[in-house]
């Protein structure tokens, strides 16, 4: 068995094993014919969709496996600042007093679901839109803007996440 | 407890009918699918609280296909509007 | 009496009334994305945090976690999905003090 067959191998569990929690999640129960039907549903679904789930490129066991401490301590922090902005920009709403601008900055996160889920967690903070996402290269809305250069706008607004998106997948 | 439901499923119903404003007199494409999305999101709470207050578990089905079918079609809009000039 | 569901339902009506008002007033399509991607996401999320308070433990209880990963997977990319198609399209962001002069207004060219 070489490489290259060990690697389609191992995307096609990556597929089956999310596709199956989620079935688990759905059902809430594990009687024998649940199980059944999901395992052979699942290995169907699976078998169609592998090569499109999984990169072929991305080849990393840290490319795919978050560590869970510092993924989870991502997300508590991640919602934390929702909330926290959300009442920024709702008193920004009452007031009435905004100054858009877009800005432009680089990030160094290296690998696709990184980069992803740092331009996912810049829009779900609310204040911040991600408007394009070019290799490296990143347009953002910024509904109170401070300033418009690009590394000061880049440190305030990409802040924390990217010191702990690199810890989560490198 | 069920009092609680009840008039937020009220609340709801009257923001749906407030947030299809912005649908209707929207200037440009971009605005009304604004308005689209956020009509989509509340309908969503709406058909969670609708289910749980039913105590229904086969209904939170529904919400989930009508989560799933609002961003196909906001995919399938934004790919039509996209080649056209002038429209914006 | 649930003193959690209580919470986040009035947490989630809060944002909602001050989403649509934004929605509403705000000058242009950008900034509106702004108020919607705000209002969407924080109350809706506060909505299905409530209704887990409320369920407990149970087959319900699985189902809204779909629910809840799904949107908010989901809410961030449509958000982005329209204004990358506004941007796309050309649309000028919307200046305080700023005078128009003709061009497209966009930073690249």
């Amino acid at each position: 068995m070489n490489l290259r067959a060990r690697w389609n191998l191992v995307r096609f569990f990556i597929t089956f094993i999310s596709l199956f929690s989620g079935w688990l999640l759905f059902t809430w129960s594990l009687d024998t014919g649940s199980l059944v039907a999901g395992v052979v549903s699942c290995i169907a679904v699976s078998l169609v969709t592998w090569s499109i789930f999984v990169d072929e490129t991305e080849a990393g066991r840290r490319a795919h496996l978050p560590r869970p401490h510092y993924f989870l301590l991502f997300l508590g922090v991640l919602v934390f600042n929702m909330y926290v902005a959300s009442f920024k920009v709702l008193w920004q709403i009452v007031r009435g007093n905004i100054n858009p601008s877009m800005v432009h900055f680089r990030t160094h996160l290296r690998t696709d679901i990184a980069r992803v889920v740092l331009t996912s967690s810049i829009t779900l903070t609310p204040g911040t839109i991600t408007v394009d996402l070019n290799e490296d290269h990143l347009v953002v809305h910024w509904l109170d803007a401070q300033t418009t250069h690009s590394r000061y706008a880049g440190k305030l607004i990409k802040g924390i996440y990217e010191k702990l998106l690199r810890r989560v997948w490198l | 407890m069920a009092l609680t439901l009840v008039w937020t499923i009220r609340f709801l119903v009257v923001s749906i009918v407030v947030s299809m404003v912005r649908v209707v007199i929207g200037p440009t494409v971009a605005d009304r699918m604004i308005g689209l999305n956020l009509v989509a999101a509340q309908t969503l709470a709406l058909l969670v609280l609708i289910s749980v207050s039913m105590d229904r578990t086969i209904l939170l089905d529904v919400a989930l296909v009508y989560d799933i079918f609002g961003f196909v079609g906001l995919l399938v809009m934004t790919r039509y509007f996209s080649g056209r000039k002038g429209e914006l | 009496m649930n003193i959690g569901t209580v919470i986040f339902f009035v947490l989630g009506a809060v944002f909602n009334i001050m989403g649509n008002l934004g929605v509403i007033i705000f000058p242009d399509a950008y900034t509106r994305l702004q108020a919607s991607s705000t209002c969407s996401t924080t109350s809706v999320l506060s909505f299905l945090i409530g209704c887990m308070f409320l369920v407990g433990l149970g087959p319900m209880l699985g189902r809204l976690l779909v629910i809840t990963i799904f949107f908010f997977v989901t809410s961030p990319i449509s958000a982005h999905i329209i204004a990358r198609f506004a941007w796309q399209n050309g649309m000028v962001a919307w200046r305080r003090n700023f005078r128009m002069t003709g061009g497209r207004g966009r930073a690249d060219g």
